[in-house]
């Protein structure tokens, strides 16, 4: 195991530096400025269409050419992207915080509750998440309001059970076992002695959460029920090009290329973290 | 027949092991003496051709029998290696617990050797595989065969050890700590065994340990380790008797030993006298251990682990607890500190909020605060709870850095993380948090056994001068028991969770009552 870590560590190593870590800032720095600029400003207005400038291929004019409505696409991947972002983040925020508070308390106290928790995120975790968050969305209602909720729920268990199994490591520690003869109260104990202890731990799962937001969102949009046009996201910007492969191919490439580029950062971001610490 | 000439090790920049030349003849037991992290383990590793993939050899080569193993610039030799690892020379590990497979029969792990170096037919190897556990004082070699190690006791998992490290009469065993991680007197019979095997077998053996004394007891000539180099080496009773180096004298001092308790007891205080007011007060007691309270349906099985404990703990006093691992001396301590529910009886506590001091400085800080942040914290929850100890913030940074002088280190620790300390400075951060608030009572238990011997000393004249100072009253729990006589005024022997004998620490170790106690005392 030691091993192949070292191994591991070693292949993503240039000359001593960590390229996992300058890659994934670079990748995600980029995405996130491009889809920050795209809140403020987009080269053309993400709505305005133009009868005489459909499926026009990528020019000097139209960085990625134009839709069939003949709409800027580098406008719309702008704006697209700052909204799948933002979703999925939200919905890490939301899965995480409900993570931390429940892991917590269940990993912590165990019993009764952490029992029925417990059997419950099994439950959860036994239905594919797309599909869970499908029959949320139907009973919710579409919108991206309803679609953070209902990933944030689907997300939540994961989380869950990270922050638990740290929590249930860490409670019988020798340091907790010191602090609760000092007399510090359960909840300063479980959030200042033990919780900054399982950051580590978390800030991956919170990484690989983030990705897998991305994707949901994405693939949601897609099918319809996310992100409703004429809003811009990357799922259904994806799912309108799919009727216009063959004829205008960048339609789908701009989109489906800027999710890969954005998961992509984010994981060899997170790896080159993980190697981070590691070396601490 | 084996020689080490001028054998330097290093990993990366750092340099493990500088210049170490050490012989090694057939039939002698040589000790390797240092304490951890100079050296003598990545020494044996080398010999052994098990060092880490990151170790280079920049200096001298390894020689055995006249056959060159490893060299300086040479690439390993790994074919050459495998030819002598387990069938000319084999391993004895310190952790028995981790060096057997767990999901394998002990029978077959032995069994494996065998299979890897002869020819032997499965009714062969069977048949010497219980010889080979008859060697070592296993008995009912049938039955051990098919059991698994977490089955078997952490002495017998070293006997299984031993077995499979003798098995294929090795020139050359290597023992690395064989026997630190057992108790006193299963220490004793793995020691009695080593040398009966060494004398039957007339096999060379190296024998690295931090415990001088341990060294003293098997081995023929001895060699002083200190921050990678041998700094002295001569048969034993000659370095015993004429340390030449300081270092060497120190660790010969810092042996507890019963002799050196007598000086300090002259320049001190009568222990009978200080019997004031008791601060704890444990009356007919019983500890349960419950297992499977984890289990929603499964009914949890009550163990009881100590039986009608009974006894007086006053202020300013030390109490000295001894007995082996698994004797109850733990699950008392925690009974009585409220942090297991389980009991019946009575504890009266005199003071408020007693401590308790761990072994493992690795655990028993939390390790993303600063020292400052933790001395603070006792304060800051005494505050919390009584709002009449409320401090200011610079009240407490002020008190944090007291304590800090107390326990010998200086405000340049404040922003430092556990991490960023050694073992014996944690122990220090412990017995300073410990200590902060001025409990009436601290429970130490094992405050000392994770440390090398010179810290050993170190910390436990820290927690004596603390106590004088302070007047807190200890209860200290240790397996040694010259740690315990060193540290106490009276004394508890404790065995299978019953407290078998107490006393004054003098009359205890004098006129022993007990047959428990007197075994102890001779093994020690």
């Amino acid at each position: 195991m030691v091993r192949q870590k070292e191994i591991d560590t070693r292949k993503g190593k240039l000359h001593g530096r960590n390229l996992y870590l300058m890659v994934g800032l670079f990748m995600t720095g980029m995405a996130l400025l491009v889809a920050i600029v795209g809140v403020f400003w987009t080269p053309y207005s993400t709505t305005a269409m133009s009868a005489t400038e459909r499926f026009a291929p990528p020019s000097l004019r139209h960085l990625f050419g134009t839709d069939n409505f003949g709409r800027d696409i580098f406008s719309r991947v702008m704006k697209g992207a700052g909204t799948t972002i933002l979703i999925s983040g939200l919905v890490v925020l939301m899965s995480g915080t409900l993570g931390i508070v429940i892991g917590a308390l269940t990993g912590y106290f165990g019993g009764l509750l952490d029992e029925i928790v417990m059997r419950f995120t099994d439950a959860v975790n036994g239905f594919p998440s797309i599909l869970l968050a499908l029959v949320m969305i139907s009973l919710l209602g579409s919108g991206r309001h309803n679609l953070i909720l209902s990933l944030g729920i689907v997300f939540t268990p994961s989380f869950v059970r990270i922050v638990r199994s740290e929590f249930i490591r860490l409670r019988d520690a020798d340091y907790i076992d010191r602090a609760r003869l000092m007399g510090v109260g359960r909840m300063r104990i479980l959030f200042v002695h033990i919780l900054p202890n399982i950051f580590s731990t978390f800030w991956v799962s919170v990484m690989i959460g983030f990705n897998n937001g991305i994707l949901a969102e994405s693939g949601m949009s897609y099918l319809g029920i996310g992100v409703l046009p004429p809003d811009a996201s990357l799922g259904n910007m994806l799912s309108d090009a799919q009727g216009y492969l063959m004829k205008a191919p960048w339609y789908a490439l701009a989109p489906g290329l800027s999710i890969v580029w954005i998961v992509l950062g984010f994981s060899l971001l997170s790896e080159g973290i993980r190697q981070m610490e590691g070396k601490n | 027949m084996i020689k080490i000439e001028n054998l330097s090790v290093a990993f990366g920049d750092t340099k493990a092991v500088q210049n170490v030349n050490i012989e090694l003849a057939k039939g002698e037991i040589l000790g390797v003496v240092g304490e951890s992290g100079s050296g003598k383990s990545v020494t044996a590793l080398t010999l052994m051709g098990l060092e880490a993939r990151d170790a280079d050899i920049t200096s001298g080569r390894v020689l055995f029998d006249e056959v060159v193993l490893a060299e300086a610039g040479q690439a390993k030799d790994r074919a050459l290696y495998r030819r002598y690892q387990g069938e000319r020379m084999s391993m004895i590990f310190q952790e028995p617990m981790t060096s057997l497979n767990p999901t394998k029969r002990v029978g077959i792990q032995v069994e494996e050797m065998l299979k890897l170096h002869t020819d032997l037919t499965a009714a062969e190897r069977r048949a010497r595989v219980l010889e080979s556990f008859a060697d070592v004082g296993l008995r009912d070699g049938e039955q051990l065969y098919d059991c698994y190690p977490h089955q078997l006791s952490g002495g017998m998992r070293q006997r299984v050890m031993i077995a499979m490290a003798v098995i294929l009469h090795p020139d050359l065993i290597i023992a690395d700590e064989p026997t630190t991680a057992l108790d006193v007197t299963i220490q004793n019979q793995i020691i009695a065994l080593l040398r009966e095997i060494n004398a039957k077998e007339k096999n060379a053996m190296l024998f690295i340990t931090h415990d001088l004394n341990l060294a003293r007891r098997i081995c023929h000539r001895v060699a002083v380790m200190k921050d990678g180099r041998v700094v002295e080496i001569g048969p034993t009773e000659e370095i015993f008797a004429n340390p030449r180096e300081e270092y060497t004298k120190k660790l010969i001092q810092a042996v507890p030993s019963r002799i050196k308790r007598k000086c300090s007891e002259a320049d001190g205080h009568q222990g009978s006298e200080k019997r004031t007011s008791p601060v704890v007060e444990v009356h007919d007691l019983n500890v349960y251990y419950r297992e499977g309270t984890n289990n929603l349906f499964g009914r949890a099985k009550k163990h009881c682990v100590v039986f009608n404990a009974d006894f007086k703990l006053y202020q300013g006093e030390v109490l000295g607890l001894v007995g082996e691992s698994g004797c109850g001396k733990s699950s008392l301590s925690k009974a009585i500190l409220g942090m297991n529910k389980e009991i019946e009886g009575t504890v009266s506590h005199f003071s408020a909020r007693p401590q308790m001091i761990f072994q493992d400085p690795y655990s028993s800080l939390n390790p993303c605060k600063t020292v400052g942040w933790l001395l603070e914290e006792p304060l800051r929850a005494a505050g919390r709870l009584d709002k009449s100890l409320q401090m200011s913030k610079r009240d407490m940074q002020e008190a944090a850095c007291d304590m800090l002088k107390k326990i010998g280190l200086d405000e340049s620790y404040l922003h430092r993380t556990p991490s960023q300390l050694s073992g014996g400075q944690r122990q220090r951060i412990s017995i300073g948090q410990a200590l902060i608030t001025r409990p009436g009572l601290v429970i130490a238990d094992e405050p000392v056994s994770a440390l090398d011997v010179t810290l050993q000393a170190q910390i436990m004249e820290l927690m004596k001068k603390l106590q004088e100072e302070m007047g807190v009253a200890y209860l200290f729990i240790s397996h040694d028991i010259n740690v315990v006589y060193r540290m106490s005024d009276r004394i508890m022997v404790m065995k299978d969770g019953r407290i078998i004998e107490q006393g004054r620490t003098e009359d205890v170790f004098a006129n022993p009552r007990e047959e428990y106690t007197k075994l102890l005392l001779r093994e020690s």
